[in-house]
């Protein structure tokens, strides 16, 4: 199918990129190649993968969410203020992903029903959600989670690996699913490609696009709970600028902010590629400030690398079209 | 003999060579000083590939571009229109925030120093538009104007710059007939004024009407470059074409027709926009909108289709009183609207023609809530039979189709979604002319499939040849029915005037 071959192709260069790096970084720091070493690049990347996966929806739509890292800090503030209550952990669970579906929806109804410009709608959510994070503790962080929470969390599957990777690991597949097999997902395709086309299909528009940020807000709900886990404490503050390392991994990840176009695999490559630099460049030494730089331009080669496929494709297009 | 002297553009053994395709081969031939010369071929026959090399567009190629007895080689578009090649684009790109002025002098602004000098400007750009007889000024927002008159914009910039050769790329796609015979009368006013014409259109009455000589190119070939007068439409198809295709729909069989009425509409209305429709459809018919651009016929149908709101009326289907007040209420109540703009309205660029097929009724490949894409696939194998689809293949991106294969795969849409009632608004809009026999045809069997069709159009050959009824619409009300027995050209278009009421 050349829907997935296009996307296959970027995969596998993302693949390839971080392979070569963790060569190159083994080769300066040979501890860069241990396995607690590689967990943790992948324990980095849960956090921003999470957001990304879900960003990714909205970007697909052809639009943005820029108030994931504030949905992100209610979902640490509620869920943790049940906890210190007293509430079930699996029951504060539950509580926490449907209130980032909700804030997703409540975005999503904006930007369908009151026709709001994703970015404006999300910049004043943005703002607004973080507002109501700190109403609700007060400005004051959350502690003392309880341990039985952390750990679902926190705990060792197979040995080693933390059960977070495996949220993200989940996340991505259900997304995934949903994405390729799911009437939602086709429709979802279909707005980010052509919004007037997809109405005069008959599809329903609004109610796909609400779901698509519900989905955003979900992932945000995920990360959220992650990082309450890890700490043990969670304060109003948290995620502050996050949404742009989510849309950089999304990016990274083959995603196309003007729509149509994006994968959960490409994603959750992008986020695992950015923590693979950031923990090489830490793990080689490297000055936190050019951390900063490299970041930057990996950001920009991968859109470079975008814009050279697609000439690639349009004469490889050209030559098959003789043949 | 043709006199050398009076050839203002000489193209000379020109040859073009993209990645794979051989665009041009080896084309020569001559556009004498002051004549109107049309340029025909299917899509793909050249055309504008040849227009970019004389406007400086496209500045690799083989072969030499004589203007005025030297060789030239522009490196871009601006170097040809300061050496008086100017070109009215297909589609108008101007800046509607600006004004008419600005626009006409767009990047060779009159300065005074290191500011815009707008009142020399605005004299200037004026004085052109006087010569033209527009009833517009340099001080209007370009925003403001129709498309025609957007046209004329275009046309003025060209003389701004003393343009010698105009060349004029498919310029009526988009206008009302007031508004082409309005360009007409500029054209010849242009010819008089010793300025060289090159004239693109699909339209045969139009390259009758205003060109002095054509050239035909077909496959990036050289056909024939001859006097208009020496030749009839059938030929000048031949040449074009290269096989007999009726240039014109004509309707093989008409379907013996029942009482039964798959549609009803009955004063239907929008506020402002149009009142007091009705009609009926017919199952198994084919019922013709004609009008000029601007009687709202797109508008009706949209309504009917639950993209507008109607302030008053009502609809049947089936006999049965519906509301339909959304595309996606529409497409349950088995309707199926195949858009004017394809490209923007008709399907998504990104998906192949499996998805695009499948896309309005997606639930007949989903159990359990997961899609089967096989059953997809082999559900656009099935309708790519029946349309005869160009290449049959299902996950062939449907934006690298040609324009009339990308209208079947949107008619193929509503096949999928099993409308009973398709609207097809401009079918054939920017379609060549063998693709456009094509379509008529797959209209024909959609007939025998049992489906019906209301067909929009603003070619009057086509809502002739195909119509069983014919509504005739103008400034948003319906002013007459016909029963398509022997009708002219000019029976509707009396009505559609406004000449008879």
């Amino acid at each position: 199918m050349k829907l997935k071959s296009a996307g296959f192709n970027r995969e596998f260069s993302l693949i390839a990129a971080i392979i070569i790096m963790v060569i190159v970084f083994s080769i300066i720091q040979p501890v860069y190649l241990s396995t607690g070493n590689l967990l943790d690049i992948m324990d980095q990347s849960v956090i921003n993968g999470l957001l990304a996966l879900g960003i990714t929806y909205a970007i697909i739509t052809g639009g943005i969410d820029l108030s994931v890292g504030s949905i992100f800090a209610i979902v640490i503030v509620v869920v943790g203020d049940l906890l210190v209550r007293g509430v079930d952990p699996v029951i504060a669970i539950v509580c926490g992903i449907g209130l980032g579906f909700l804030l997703g929806l409540f975005n999503g109804l904006l930007i369908s029903k009151l026709k709001l410009q994703p970015f404006i709608a999300t910049l004043g959510t943005m703002s607004a959600y973080r507002g109501v994070a700190y109403i609700i503790t007060g400005g004051w962080p959350v502690l003392d989670i309880p341990a039985n929470f952390r750990s679902i969390f926190n705990s060792k599957l197979f040995g080693s690996i933390p059960v977070s990777i495996f949220v993200l690991l989940a996340f991505a597949v259900v997304g995934h699913v949903i994405l390729k097999y799911t009437k939602l997902g086709t429709y979802i395709y279909a707005i980010g490609g052509n919004e007037e086309a997809t109405i005069l299909s008959g599809v329903n528009v609004n109610r796909s696009k609400m779901l698509a940020y519900a989905i955003s807000g979900t992932g945000a709900a995920l990360a959220g709970m992650v990082l309450l886990a890890r700490l043990g404490s969670g304060e109003p503050a948290a995620g502050q600028t996050y949404e742009l390392n989510a849309i950089a991994a999304a990016a990274i990840g083959g995603a196309s902010l003007a729509g149509g176009r994006g994968t959960m695999i490409g994603t959750l490559l992008g986020a695992i590629l950015l923590s693979t630099l950031k923990v090489g460049l830490v793990v080689v030494g490297v000055d936190t400030f050019w951390q900063y730089i490299a970041t930057g331009a990996i950001i920009v080669i991968a859109a470079y690398f975008e814009v050279i496929q697609d000439k690639v494709k349009k004469i490889n297009f050209t030559k098959k079209k003789i043949a | 003999m043709e006199n050398q002297k009076d050839n203002i553009i000489h193209f000379k053994n020109i040859s073009k060579v993209f990645p794979g395709v051989k665009a041009l081969d080896n084309v020569s031939f001559s556009i004498e000083k002051g004549e109107v010369h049309a340029l025909l071929g299917e899509n793909g026959a050249g055309k504008s590939t040849l227009l970019n090399i004389l406007h400086g567009v496209n500045s690799e190629y083989e072969g030499t571009v004589e203007i005025r007895g030297t060789a030239v080689s522009y490196k871009n578009a601006n170097e040809a229109i300061k050496d008086g090649i100017s070109k009215v684009h297909q589609e108008v790109s101007l800046i509607p925030e600006l004004t008419v002025g600005q626009n006409i002098t767009l990047g060779n602004e009159p300065r005074k120093g290191m500011f815009i000098d707008y009142k020399t400007l605005h004299k200037e750009a004026n004085a052109i538009l006087e010569k033209m007889n527009c009833n517009f000024k340099s001080e209007d927002l370009a925003g403001t104007l129709s498309t025609g008159e957007m046209q004329m914009i275009a046309i003025a910039k060209g003389l701004y710059h003393n343009a010698e050769v105009i060349s004029f790329d498919e310029p009526s796609a988009s206008l009302t007939n007031q508004e082409v015979s309005t360009l007409f009368s500029i054209i010849t006013e242009l010819k008089k004024n010793g300025i060289t014409i090159l004239y693109v259109s699909h339209r045969l009455d139009e390259v009758f009407e205003i060109c002095d000589r054509a050239t035909v190119l077909r496959d990036g070939k050289h056909i024939d470059t001859f006097k208009i007068s020496d030749i009839n439409r059938e030929e000048l198809i031949k040449k074009m074409v290269g096989r007999d295709v009726s240039a014109y729909a004509v309707r093989n069989k008409k379907l013996e027709l029942t009482d039964k009425k798959v549609l009803e509409v009955e004063n239907l209305s929008v506020n402002g926009v149009f009142e007091d429709i009705s009609f009926h459809l017919k199952k198994g018919e084919i019922l013709g909108f004609a009008g000029l651009v601007g009687a709202k016929r797109t508008d009706v149908v949209r309504t009917i289709f639950g993209v507008m709101r109607k302030s008053g009326g009502t609809i049947k289907i089936n006999g049965h009183p519906v509301e339909i007040n959304s595309p996606e209420h529409a497409v349950k109540m088995g309707l199926g609207l195949i858009p004017e703009n394809r490209k923007t309205e008709g399907f998504i660029k990104y998906f192949d023609n499996a998805n695009n097929v499948g896309l309005t009724k997606m639930e007949k490949f989903t159990q359990y809530g997961l899609l089967n894409h096989k059953k997809k696939t082999d559900n656009c194998n099935q309708y790519a039979e029946e349309i005869n689809l160009r290449p049959k293949d299902s996950h062939y991106m449907t934006v690298n189709l040609s324009g009339g294969n990308q209208q079947k795969v949107v008619i193929a849409k509503w096949l999928s979604s099993d409308a009973e009632i398709l609207i097809l608004d401009e079918p054939t809009k920017g379609v060549d002319v063998g693709a456009k026999a094509e379509i008529y045809r797959v209209l024909e069997e959609l007939l025998e499939l049992g489906k019906s069709i209301i067909v929009v159009s603003s070619e009057l050959p086509e809502v002739l040849g195909l119509s069983d009824r014919i509504i005739v619409m103008r400034e948003g009300r319906k002013v007459k029915e016909y029963i398509n027995e022997n009708l002219t050209e000019e029976d509707i278009l009396q009505y559609a005037m406004g000449v008879k009421q």
